[in-house]
Protein backbone atom coordinates (compact mmCIF):
# COMPACT_ATOMS: atom_id res chain seq x y z
CA UNK A 1 0.00 0.00 0.00
CA UNK A 2 2.84 2.22 0.93
CA UNK A 3 4.46 1.48 -1.94
CA UNK A 4 1.42 2.25 -4.12
CA UNK A 5 1.22 5.69 -2.62
CA UNK A 6 4.42 6.73 -3.17
CA UNK A 7 4.30 5.33 -7.07
CA UNK A 8 1.48 7.31 -7.30
CA UNK A 9 2.73 10.67 -5.95
CA UNK A 10 5.64 10.27 -8.64
CA UNK A 11 3.64 9.33 -11.19
CA UNK A 12 1.96 12.72 -10.14
CA UNK A 13 4.82 14.98 -9.77
CA UNK A 14 6.60 13.08 -13.01
CA UNK A 15 3.13 14.02 -15.49
CA UNK A 16 3.95 17.40 -14.29
CA UNK A 17 7.15 18.10 -15.88
CA UNK A 18 6.82 20.03 -18.74
CA UNK A 19 10.24 18.66 -20.83
CA UNK A 20 8.10 15.20 -21.25
CA UNK A 21 5.83 16.98 -22.89
CA UNK A 22 7.72 18.37 -25.08
CA UNK A 23 9.68 14.91 -25.88
CA UNK A 24 6.45 13.06 -26.15
CA UNK A 25 5.70 15.96 -28.86
CA UNK A 26 8.73 15.94 -30.59
CA UNK A 27 8.50 12.05 -30.79
CA UNK A 28 5.08 12.44 -32.51
CA UNK A 29 6.15 15.09 -35.04
CA UNK A 30 9.32 12.59 -35.98
CA UNK A 31 6.63 9.45 -36.49
CA UNK A 32 4.61 12.60 -38.67
CA UNK A 33 7.41 13.68 -40.27
CA UNK A 34 8.06 9.54 -41.65
CA UNK A 35 5.14 9.52 -43.96
CA UNK A 36 7.09 12.70 -45.56
CA UNK A 37 9.78 10.83 -45.78
CA UNK A 38 8.49 7.46 -47.11
CA UNK A 39 6.80 9.61 -49.87
CA UNK A 40 10.08 10.85 -50.84
CA UNK A 41 10.99 7.53 -51.70
CA UNK A 42 10.09 4.42 -53.41
CA UNK A 43 9.05 1.29 -52.67
CA UNK A 44 9.65 1.29 -48.74
CA UNK A 45 7.29 4.15 -47.70
CA UNK A 46 5.74 2.18 -45.13
CA UNK A 47 9.50 0.65 -44.07
CA UNK A 48 10.26 4.13 -43.35
CA UNK A 49 7.02 4.96 -41.85
CA UNK A 50 7.61 1.71 -39.51
CA UNK A 51 11.50 1.98 -38.78
CA UNK A 52 11.69 5.41 -38.31
CA UNK A 53 8.13 5.32 -36.03
CA UNK A 54 9.44 2.64 -33.70
CA UNK A 55 12.96 4.28 -33.58
CA UNK A 56 11.86 7.67 -32.27
CA UNK A 57 9.51 5.70 -29.76
CA UNK A 58 12.36 3.70 -28.66
CA UNK A 59 15.07 7.06 -28.47
CA UNK A 60 12.49 9.85 -27.50
CA UNK A 61 11.97 7.03 -24.87
CA UNK A 62 15.06 6.89 -24.00
CA UNK A 63 15.58 10.32 -23.57
CA UNK A 64 12.47 9.91 -21.17
CA UNK A 65 13.81 6.79 -19.03
CA UNK A 66 17.02 8.96 -18.46
CA UNK A 67 15.33 12.42 -17.75
CA UNK A 68 13.27 11.08 -15.23
CA UNK A 69 15.09 8.44 -13.78
CA UNK A 70 18.38 10.51 -12.56
CA UNK A 71 16.24 12.99 -10.87
CA UNK A 72 15.31 10.09 -7.88
CA UNK A 73 17.12 10.67 -4.97
CA UNK A 74 18.67 14.57 -5.82
CA UNK A 75 15.21 16.25 -6.21
CA UNK A 76 14.19 14.65 -2.93
CA UNK A 77 17.59 16.00 -1.01
CA UNK A 78 17.05 19.49 -3.00
CA UNK A 79 13.34 19.95 -1.78
CA UNK A 80 13.85 18.59 1.56
CA UNK A 81 11.19 16.00 1.24
CA UNK A 82 13.43 12.99 1.79
CA UNK A 83 13.82 13.58 5.44
CA UNK A 84 9.70 13.91 5.81
CA UNK A 85 9.46 10.44 3.48
CA UNK A 86 11.92 8.84 5.57
CA UNK A 87 10.72 9.46 8.69
CA UNK A 88 7.64 8.13 8.58
CA UNK A 89 7.09 4.19 8.51
CA UNK A 90 8.51 3.77 5.28
CA UNK A 91 11.45 1.57 4.71
CA UNK A 92 13.91 2.50 2.16
CA UNK A 93 13.28 -0.26 -0.12
CA UNK A 94 9.75 0.68 0.21
CA UNK A 95 10.88 3.75 -1.20
CA UNK A 96 13.26 2.74 -3.68
CA UNK A 97 10.58 0.41 -5.24
CA UNK A 98 7.40 2.77 -5.10
CA UNK A 99 9.81 5.53 -6.78
CA UNK A 100 10.37 3.04 -9.54
CA UNK A 101 6.73 1.43 -10.12
CA UNK A 102 6.01 5.50 -10.46
CA UNK A 103 8.55 6.04 -13.36
CA UNK A 104 7.47 2.99 -14.91
CA UNK A 105 4.14 4.16 -14.72
CA UNK A 106 5.22 7.34 -16.11
CA UNK A 107 7.03 5.81 -19.29
CA UNK A 108 4.46 3.50 -19.81
CA UNK A 109 1.82 5.98 -20.50
CA UNK A 110 4.00 8.40 -22.37
CA UNK A 111 5.17 5.26 -24.42
CA UNK A 112 1.52 4.70 -24.59
CA UNK A 113 0.99 8.24 -26.41
CA UNK A 114 3.80 7.71 -28.87
CA UNK A 115 2.19 4.23 -29.79
CA UNK A 116 -1.18 5.71 -30.31
CA UNK A 117 0.29 8.16 -32.51
CA UNK A 118 2.53 5.84 -34.35
CA UNK A 119 -0.88 3.90 -35.09
CA UNK A 120 -2.50 7.00 -36.39
CA UNK A 121 0.17 7.75 -38.88
CA UNK A 122 0.04 4.17 -39.97
CA UNK A 123 -3.41 4.46 -40.58
CA UNK A 124 -3.42 8.02 -41.96
CA UNK A 125 -0.96 5.89 -44.99
CA UNK A 126 -2.35 2.66 -45.18
CA UNK A 127 -6.06 3.80 -44.76
CA UNK A 128 -6.79 1.06 -42.78
CA UNK A 129 -5.55 -0.71 -39.93
CA UNK A 130 -5.21 -4.23 -40.45
CA UNK A 131 -4.89 -7.47 -37.43
CA UNK A 132 -1.80 -8.03 -38.61
CA UNK A 133 -0.47 -4.41 -37.64
CA UNK A 134 -0.92 -5.51 -34.00
CA UNK A 135 2.97 -7.14 -34.54
CA UNK A 136 4.49 -3.63 -33.77
CA UNK A 137 3.38 -3.91 -30.48
CA UNK A 138 5.57 -6.73 -29.81
CA UNK A 139 8.79 -3.79 -30.69
CA UNK A 140 6.88 -1.56 -28.89
CA UNK A 141 6.85 -4.11 -25.65
CA UNK A 142 10.37 -5.29 -25.96
CA UNK A 143 11.23 -1.17 -26.58
CA UNK A 144 9.15 -0.52 -23.01
CA UNK A 145 11.38 -3.74 -21.82
CA UNK A 146 14.36 -2.11 -22.85
CA UNK A 147 13.69 1.39 -21.06
CA UNK A 148 12.24 -0.44 -17.80
CA UNK A 149 15.56 -1.43 -17.78
CA UNK A 150 17.08 2.09 -18.51
CA UNK A 151 15.14 3.15 -15.67
CA UNK A 152 16.64 1.12 -13.20
CA UNK A 153 19.98 2.05 -14.07
CA UNK A 154 19.26 5.43 -13.96
CA UNK A 155 17.56 4.81 -10.22
CA UNK A 156 21.26 3.40 -9.09
CA UNK A 157 23.29 5.44 -10.37
CA UNK A 158 20.69 8.32 -8.93
CA UNK A 159 21.45 6.72 -5.79
CA UNK A 160 25.60 7.28 -6.07
CA UNK A 161 25.77 11.00 -8.19
CA UNK A 162 24.74 13.85 -9.07
CA UNK A 163 21.63 13.99 -12.09
CA UNK A 164 24.21 15.24 -14.64
CA UNK A 165 26.39 12.31 -14.32
CA UNK A 166 24.01 9.75 -13.75
CA UNK A 167 21.95 10.76 -17.09
CA UNK A 168 26.12 10.41 -18.43
CA UNK A 169 26.69 6.98 -17.26
CA UNK A 170 22.87 6.21 -17.83
CA UNK A 171 23.70 7.02 -21.47
CA UNK A 172 27.15 5.14 -21.59
CA UNK A 173 25.71 2.13 -20.57
CA UNK A 174 22.75 1.64 -23.26
CA UNK A 175 25.49 2.31 -25.71
CA UNK A 176 27.97 -0.33 -24.70
CA UNK A 177 24.81 -2.18 -23.72
CA UNK A 178 24.00 -2.27 -27.30
CA UNK A 179 27.47 -3.24 -28.23
CA UNK A 180 28.00 -6.14 -25.82
CA UNK A 181 27.33 -9.03 -28.68
CA UNK A 182 30.33 -7.54 -30.18
CA UNK A 183 32.72 -8.05 -26.29
CA UNK A 184 31.44 -11.06 -26.80
CA UNK A 185 33.15 -11.93 -29.95
CA UNK A 186 35.96 -10.32 -29.52
CA UNK A 187 36.25 -12.22 -26.38
CA UNK A 188 35.74 -15.34 -28.25
CA UNK A 189 38.26 -14.56 -31.17
CA UNK A 190 40.82 -13.09 -28.10
CA UNK A 191 43.65 -15.83 -27.67
CA UNK A 192 44.18 -14.48 -24.54
CA UNK A 193 42.69 -16.94 -22.42
CA UNK A 194 42.10 -14.38 -19.09
CA UNK A 195 40.71 -11.58 -21.45
CA UNK A 196 38.42 -13.83 -23.02
CA UNK A 197 36.77 -14.97 -19.51
CA UNK A 198 36.68 -11.24 -18.77
CA UNK A 199 34.86 -10.40 -21.72
CA UNK A 200 32.24 -13.21 -21.16
CA UNK A 201 31.64 -11.84 -17.64
CA UNK A 202 30.84 -8.51 -18.48
CA UNK A 203 28.69 -10.12 -21.47
CA UNK A 204 26.60 -11.84 -18.65
CA UNK A 205 27.28 -9.06 -16.51
CA UNK A 206 26.14 -5.47 -18.60
CA UNK A 207 22.74 -5.07 -20.05
CA UNK A 208 22.13 -6.47 -23.30
CA UNK A 209 20.33 -4.56 -25.48
CA UNK A 210 20.76 -6.09 -28.45
CA UNK A 211 17.97 -8.93 -27.26
CA UNK A 212 15.29 -6.23 -27.43
CA UNK A 213 16.06 -4.47 -30.83
CA UNK A 214 13.30 -6.07 -32.83
CA UNK A 215 12.41 -3.21 -35.49
CA UNK A 216 13.53 -4.20 -38.82
CA UNK A 217 12.32 -7.84 -38.01
CA UNK A 218 8.63 -6.23 -37.76
CA UNK A 219 9.51 -3.84 -39.80
CA UNK A 220 10.08 -6.60 -42.75
CA UNK A 221 6.62 -8.26 -41.58
CA UNK A 222 8.62 -11.48 -39.80
CA UNK A 223 7.79 -13.04 -36.92
CA UNK A 224 8.68 -12.16 -33.60
CA UNK A 225 9.43 -15.77 -32.58
CA UNK A 226 8.47 -17.08 -28.99
CA UNK A 227 11.74 -17.95 -27.31
CA UNK A 228 12.23 -14.18 -27.53
CA UNK A 229 8.99 -13.31 -26.00
CA UNK A 230 10.07 -15.55 -23.25
CA UNK A 231 13.77 -14.93 -22.95
CA UNK A 232 13.45 -10.86 -23.37
CA UNK A 233 10.73 -11.05 -20.25
CA UNK A 234 12.39 -13.15 -17.98
CA UNK A 235 15.75 -11.22 -18.77
CA UNK A 236 14.42 -7.78 -18.45
CA UNK A 237 12.28 -8.85 -15.17
CA UNK A 238 15.99 -10.54 -13.51
CA UNK A 239 18.12 -7.60 -14.65
CA UNK A 240 15.64 -5.09 -13.28
CA UNK A 241 15.32 -7.22 -9.98
CA UNK A 242 18.91 -7.08 -9.50
CA UNK A 243 19.39 -3.29 -10.16
CA UNK A 244 16.66 -2.65 -7.98
CA UNK A 245 18.23 -4.70 -5.31
CA UNK A 246 21.37 -2.80 -6.18
CA UNK A 247 19.68 0.75 -5.44
CA UNK A 248 18.15 -0.61 -2.21
CA UNK A 249 21.89 -1.77 -1.37
CA UNK A 250 23.74 1.84 -2.10
CA UNK A 251 20.64 3.55 -0.58
CA UNK A 252 20.55 1.70 2.91
CA UNK A 253 24.28 3.06 2.89
CA UNK A 254 23.17 6.73 2.40
CA UNK A 255 23.05 8.50 5.47
CA UNK A 256 20.80 11.98 5.16
CA UNK A 257 21.60 14.56 7.26
CA UNK B 1 17.95 -3.73 24.35
CA UNK B 2 15.65 -6.01 21.92
CA UNK B 3 14.07 -3.13 19.73
CA UNK B 4 17.43 -1.76 19.50
CA UNK B 5 19.01 -5.44 18.30
CA UNK B 6 15.32 -5.31 16.12
CA UNK B 7 16.18 -2.15 14.32
CA UNK B 8 19.46 -2.88 13.88
CA UNK B 9 18.76 -6.51 12.71
CA UNK B 10 16.18 -5.32 10.38
CA UNK B 11 18.43 -3.35 7.59
CA UNK B 12 20.97 -6.39 8.02
CA UNK B 13 18.20 -8.58 6.81
CA UNK B 14 17.16 -6.29 4.17
CA UNK B 15 21.40 -6.39 3.40
CA UNK B 16 21.24 -9.74 3.18
CA UNK B 17 18.25 -10.41 0.98
CA UNK B 18 19.13 -7.21 -1.21
CA UNK B 19 22.43 -9.18 -1.74
CA UNK B 20 21.04 -12.23 -2.42
CA UNK B 21 18.58 -11.46 -4.84
CA UNK B 22 21.37 -9.49 -6.42
CA UNK B 23 23.19 -12.44 -6.83
CA UNK B 24 20.47 -15.47 -7.69
CA UNK B 25 19.56 -12.53 -10.31
CA UNK B 26 22.47 -12.21 -12.12
CA UNK B 27 22.97 -15.52 -12.26
CA UNK B 28 19.47 -16.15 -13.83
CA UNK B 29 20.27 -14.01 -16.09
CA UNK B 30 23.42 -16.51 -17.88
CA UNK B 31 21.07 -19.36 -18.82
CA UNK B 32 18.42 -16.75 -20.44
CA UNK B 33 20.94 -15.19 -21.96
CA UNK B 34 22.43 -18.43 -23.32
CA UNK B 35 19.49 -19.50 -25.03
CA UNK B 36 18.48 -16.50 -26.68
CA UNK B 37 22.24 -16.53 -28.04
CA UNK B 38 21.42 -20.08 -29.32
CA UNK B 39 18.48 -20.02 -31.03
CA UNK B 40 18.95 -16.22 -32.36
CA UNK B 41 22.45 -17.20 -33.25
CA UNK B 42 20.51 -18.88 -36.38
CA UNK B 43 18.32 -16.13 -37.08
CA UNK B 44 20.73 -13.41 -36.99
CA UNK B 45 23.09 -15.54 -39.89
CA UNK B 46 20.64 -14.83 -42.21
CA UNK B 47 20.96 -11.18 -42.28
CA UNK B 48 23.97 -10.47 -44.68
CA UNK B 49 22.51 -6.73 -45.17
CA UNK B 50 24.08 -3.78 -45.81
CA UNK B 51 21.63 -0.85 -44.24
CA UNK B 52 23.28 1.99 -45.70
CA UNK B 53 25.94 0.81 -48.50
CA UNK B 54 27.37 4.29 -49.28
CA UNK B 55 30.17 5.85 -47.28
CA UNK B 56 29.43 8.84 -49.03
CA UNK B 57 26.18 9.05 -47.24
CA UNK B 58 27.50 7.82 -44.33
CA UNK B 59 30.13 10.14 -44.00
CA UNK B 60 27.93 12.84 -43.95
CA UNK B 61 25.56 11.51 -41.40
CA UNK B 62 28.68 11.30 -39.52
CA UNK B 63 28.64 15.25 -38.39
CA UNK B 64 32.20 14.96 -38.43
CA UNK B 65 33.41 11.65 -36.64
CA UNK B 66 33.58 9.97 -39.84
CA UNK B 67 37.32 8.63 -38.71
CA UNK B 68 35.68 7.20 -35.58
CA UNK B 69 32.91 5.71 -37.45
CA UNK B 70 36.00 4.42 -40.21
CA UNK B 71 37.50 2.76 -37.25
CA UNK B 72 33.81 1.38 -36.23
CA UNK B 73 33.50 -0.21 -40.30
CA UNK B 74 37.08 -1.41 -39.91
CA UNK B 75 36.37 -3.37 -36.90
CA UNK B 76 33.35 -4.27 -38.27
CA UNK B 77 35.11 -5.61 -41.80
CA UNK B 78 37.63 -7.56 -39.11
CA UNK B 79 34.91 -9.36 -37.48
CA UNK B 80 32.63 -10.43 -40.64
CA UNK B 81 35.90 -11.95 -42.19
CA UNK B 82 37.00 -13.76 -38.97
CA UNK B 83 33.51 -14.59 -38.46
CA UNK B 84 33.48 -16.24 -42.18
CA UNK B 85 36.51 -17.71 -41.77
CA UNK B 86 35.52 -19.34 -37.96
CA UNK B 87 32.33 -20.49 -39.66
CA UNK B 88 33.88 -22.35 -42.81
CA UNK B 89 32.00 -20.31 -44.97
CA UNK B 90 33.23 -19.29 -48.62
CA UNK B 91 30.70 -16.22 -49.21
CA UNK B 92 32.11 -12.63 -48.69
CA UNK B 93 29.54 -10.92 -50.43
CA UNK B 94 29.66 -8.27 -47.91
CA UNK B 95 33.80 -7.95 -47.94
CA UNK B 96 33.80 -5.44 -50.97
CA UNK B 97 30.97 -3.54 -50.07
CA UNK B 98 32.02 -3.05 -46.15
CA UNK B 99 35.51 -1.44 -47.34
CA UNK B 100 34.63 0.45 -49.95
CA UNK B 101 32.22 2.21 -46.91
CA UNK B 102 35.37 2.20 -44.77
CA UNK B 103 37.66 3.72 -47.22
CA UNK B 104 35.13 6.37 -48.42
CA UNK B 105 34.53 7.50 -44.53
CA UNK B 106 38.93 7.49 -43.92
CA UNK B 107 40.48 7.55 -47.30
CA UNK B 108 43.26 7.22 -45.36
CA UNK B 109 43.22 4.05 -43.01
CA UNK B 110 46.07 2.70 -44.85
CA UNK B 111 45.60 -0.94 -42.84
CA UNK B 112 42.09 -1.12 -44.51
CA UNK B 113 43.59 -0.86 -47.91
CA UNK B 114 46.47 -3.60 -46.59
CA UNK B 115 44.59 -5.88 -44.73
CA UNK B 116 41.42 -6.05 -47.28
CA UNK B 117 43.56 -6.25 -50.53
CA UNK B 118 44.89 -9.76 -48.51
CA UNK B 119 41.30 -10.39 -47.68
CA UNK B 120 39.79 -10.10 -50.80
CA UNK B 121 42.58 -11.72 -52.92
CA UNK B 122 43.44 -14.89 -51.08
CA UNK B 123 41.41 -18.03 -52.34
CA UNK B 124 38.89 -19.47 -50.92
CA UNK B 125 38.82 -20.75 -47.93
CA UNK B 126 41.07 -18.58 -46.63
CA UNK B 127 39.77 -15.40 -48.20
CA UNK B 128 37.18 -14.39 -50.75
CA UNK B 129 39.15 -15.36 -54.07
CA UNK B 130 38.09 -11.96 -55.70
CA UNK B 131 41.98 -10.72 -56.26
CA UNK B 132 40.25 -7.62 -59.24
CA UNK B 133 37.99 -6.19 -56.42
CA UNK B 134 41.43 -6.41 -53.88
CA UNK B 135 43.35 -4.45 -56.88
CA UNK B 136 40.60 -1.71 -56.77
CA UNK B 137 40.84 -1.20 -53.28
CA UNK B 138 44.39 -1.05 -53.80
CA UNK B 139 44.10 1.19 -56.59
CA UNK B 140 41.85 3.82 -54.68
CA UNK B 141 44.12 3.26 -51.39
CA UNK B 142 47.15 4.77 -54.31
CA UNK B 143 44.88 7.14 -55.42
CA UNK B 144 44.45 8.79 -52.13
CA UNK B 145 47.87 7.81 -50.78
CA UNK B 146 49.99 8.51 -53.76
CA UNK B 147 53.03 8.55 -51.80
CA UNK B 148 52.91 5.27 -50.03
CA UNK B 149 54.60 3.07 -51.70
CA UNK B 150 53.83 -0.34 -50.13
CA UNK B 151 50.52 -0.54 -51.94
CA UNK B 152 52.56 -0.37 -55.00
CA UNK B 153 54.20 -3.47 -53.36
CA UNK B 154 50.88 -5.50 -52.39
CA UNK B 155 49.66 -4.94 -56.09
CA UNK B 156 52.58 -6.40 -57.16
CA UNK B 157 52.04 -8.82 -54.86
CA UNK B 158 48.42 -10.10 -56.11
CA UNK B 159 49.40 -9.71 -59.96
CA UNK B 160 52.38 -12.33 -59.00
CA UNK B 161 50.56 -14.33 -56.61
CA UNK B 162 47.11 -14.48 -57.59
CA UNK B 163 46.73 -13.43 -61.23
CA UNK B 164 50.38 -14.59 -62.32
CA UNK B 165 50.72 -11.83 -64.21
CA UNK B 166 54.61 -10.88 -63.95
CA UNK B 167 54.98 -8.12 -66.21
CA UNK B 168 52.13 -6.89 -64.43
CA UNK B 169 53.50 -7.58 -61.37
CA UNK B 170 56.65 -6.33 -62.24
CA UNK B 171 55.65 -2.55 -63.46
CA UNK B 172 53.95 -2.28 -59.91
CA UNK B 173 57.36 -3.08 -58.39
CA UNK B 174 58.89 -0.47 -60.70
CA UNK B 175 56.32 1.98 -59.69
CA UNK B 176 56.67 1.44 -55.95
CA UNK B 177 60.08 1.93 -56.01
CA UNK B 178 59.84 4.76 -57.74
CA UNK B 179 57.70 6.36 -54.87
CA UNK B 180 59.62 8.09 -51.90
CA UNK B 181 61.25 6.28 -48.98
CA UNK B 182 60.07 3.31 -51.12
CA UNK B 183 62.75 0.21 -50.09
CA UNK B 184 65.77 -0.67 -52.34
CA UNK B 185 65.33 -3.87 -52.96
CA UNK B 186 61.71 -3.32 -54.79
CA UNK B 187 63.72 -2.17 -57.44
CA UNK B 188 65.11 -5.79 -57.20
CA UNK B 189 61.77 -6.91 -56.71
CA UNK B 190 61.00 -5.66 -59.75
CA UNK B 191 63.59 -6.95 -62.13
CA UNK B 192 63.59 -10.78 -60.43
CA UNK B 193 60.33 -11.09 -61.44
CA UNK B 194 60.68 -10.02 -64.76
CA UNK B 195 62.80 -11.82 -65.31
CA UNK B 196 61.70 -15.23 -63.27
CA UNK B 197 58.38 -14.77 -62.49
CA UNK B 198 56.64 -18.18 -61.50
CA UNK B 199 59.48 -19.77 -60.28
CA UNK B 200 59.21 -20.84 -56.74
CA UNK B 201 63.05 -19.11 -55.82
CA UNK B 202 60.98 -15.83 -56.66
CA UNK B 203 58.20 -16.58 -54.82
CA UNK B 204 60.49 -17.48 -51.60
CA UNK B 205 62.35 -14.65 -52.20
CA UNK B 206 58.97 -12.21 -52.76
CA UNK B 207 57.77 -13.73 -48.93
CA UNK B 208 60.58 -13.55 -47.04
CA UNK B 209 60.49 -9.96 -47.92
CA UNK B 210 57.51 -9.79 -46.67
CA UNK B 211 58.24 -11.17 -43.17
CA UNK B 212 61.26 -9.19 -43.17
CA UNK B 213 59.52 -6.33 -43.55
CA UNK B 214 55.71 -7.06 -42.31
CA UNK B 215 55.36 -4.08 -39.84
CA UNK B 216 52.03 -6.18 -38.74
CA UNK B 217 52.23 -9.79 -36.60
CA UNK B 218 49.23 -10.88 -39.24
CA UNK B 219 51.05 -10.03 -42.21
CA UNK B 220 54.11 -11.85 -41.13
CA UNK B 221 52.42 -14.69 -40.21
CA UNK B 222 50.69 -14.78 -43.48
CA UNK B 223 53.95 -14.57 -45.43
CA UNK B 224 55.52 -17.55 -43.11
CA UNK B 225 52.79 -19.60 -43.73
CA UNK B 226 53.88 -19.51 -47.44
CA UNK B 227 56.82 -20.06 -47.00
CA UNK B 228 56.38 -22.80 -45.28
CA UNK B 229 54.47 -24.15 -48.32
CA UNK B 230 56.71 -23.14 -50.41
CA UNK B 231 59.66 -25.40 -48.70
CA UNK B 232 57.30 -28.06 -48.34
CA UNK B 233 56.68 -27.70 -51.87
CA UNK B 234 60.27 -27.89 -52.60
CA UNK B 235 60.47 -31.09 -50.31
CA UNK B 236 58.50 -33.18 -51.76
CA UNK B 237 59.56 -32.31 -55.09
CA UNK B 238 63.01 -33.08 -54.14
CA UNK B 239 61.96 -36.40 -52.14
CA UNK B 240 59.87 -36.95 -55.38
CA UNK B 241 63.40 -36.97 -57.51
CA UNK B 242 65.01 -39.50 -54.96
CA UNK B 243 61.87 -42.10 -55.21
CA UNK B 244 62.10 -42.39 -58.82
CA UNK B 245 65.71 -42.80 -58.56
CA UNK B 246 65.35 -45.17 -55.86
CA UNK B 247 62.72 -47.17 -57.93
CA UNK B 248 64.86 -47.13 -61.11
CA UNK B 249 67.91 -48.46 -59.22
CA UNK B 250 65.66 -51.04 -57.22
CA UNK B 251 63.85 -52.07 -60.29
CA UNK B 252 61.01 -51.90 -58.26
CA UNK B 253 58.42 -49.14 -56.28
CA UNK B 254 59.08 -48.57 -52.76
CA UNK B 255 56.31 -48.83 -50.48
CA UNK B 256 58.14 -46.68 -47.33
CA UNK B 257 60.43 -44.17 -46.83
CA UNK B 258 62.62 -46.79 -44.14
CA UNK B 259 63.35 -48.53 -47.25
CA UNK B 260 65.19 -45.30 -48.55
CA UNK B 261 66.83 -44.48 -45.42
CA UNK B 262 68.00 -48.39 -45.34
CA UNK B 263 69.28 -47.73 -49.01
CA UNK B 264 70.98 -44.37 -46.98
CA UNK B 265 69.05 -42.17 -49.62
CA UNK B 266 67.86 -40.76 -46.74
CA UNK B 267 69.25 -39.95 -43.29
CA UNK B 268 66.27 -40.12 -41.51
CA UNK B 269 62.61 -40.51 -41.95
CA UNK B 270 61.21 -37.04 -43.56
CA UNK B 271 59.17 -34.45 -41.90
CA UNK B 272 57.47 -31.55 -43.37
CA UNK B 273 58.60 -28.00 -42.47
CA UNK B 274 56.27 -28.23 -38.74
CA UNK B 275 57.60 -31.81 -38.19
CA UNK B 276 55.02 -34.25 -39.25
CA UNK B 277 56.25 -36.61 -40.82
CA UNK B 278 55.65 -37.08 -44.97
CA UNK B 279 53.92 -40.11 -46.13
CA UNK B 280 53.97 -42.14 -49.34
CA UNK B 281 50.00 -42.49 -51.10
CA UNK B 282 49.36 -45.84 -53.01
CA UNK B 283 50.65 -44.65 -56.09
CA UNK B 284 53.87 -43.96 -54.39
CA UNK B 285 54.32 -40.02 -54.28
CA UNK B 286 55.06 -38.01 -51.70
CA UNK B 287 52.44 -36.40 -49.89
CA UNK B 288 51.58 -34.14 -46.56
CA UNK B 289 50.51 -35.71 -43.50
CA UNK B 290 46.52 -35.26 -43.03
CA UNK B 291 47.93 -34.38 -39.73
CA UNK B 292 49.84 -31.65 -40.89
CA UNK B 293 49.04 -27.51 -41.00
CA UNK B 294 50.96 -26.98 -43.74
CA UNK B 295 48.51 -25.47 -46.46
CA UNK B 296 50.18 -26.56 -49.88
CA UNK B 297 46.74 -24.87 -51.27
CA UNK B 298 48.15 -21.51 -51.01
CA UNK B 299 50.56 -22.46 -53.45
CA UNK B 300 47.99 -23.20 -56.46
Amino acid sequence: MRVATIALHTFKESVREKVLYNLVAFALLLIGTAILFGSISVGVEQIILITLGLTSISVFGLLIAIFIGIDLVSKEIERRTIYNILSKPVSRPEFILGKYLGLLFTLLVNTAIMTVGFYAALFYQKRALLLDDLRFLGAVYFILLELAMVVGIAVVFSCISTPVLSAVYTFCLYVIGNFSADLRAFGQETQNALLGTLCDVLYYLLPNFGNFNVITQVAHAEKIPGYLWLGNSLYALLYIAALLGMAVLIFEEREFR
Amino acid sequence: MTSSSESLSQPRLRRHVCWLLLLLCLLGLIPIQRSIDLRRGNDRGAADVLFLPSGKFLRQLSLGYEGLLADIYWTRVVQYFGGKRLAHSTEFKLLGPLFQITTDLDPHLLIAYRFGSIFLAEKSPRGAGQPLEALALLHRGIVANPDYWRLWEDVGFIYYWDLKDYPAASRAFQAGSERPGAMEWMRALAAKVAAQGGQLATSRFLWSEIVRQAGNEQIRKNAEDHLIAIEAEEEITKLDELIALYNTRQGRPTRSFQALVTAGYLRALPHDPLGVPYILDAGGRVRLNPRSSVELSLLE
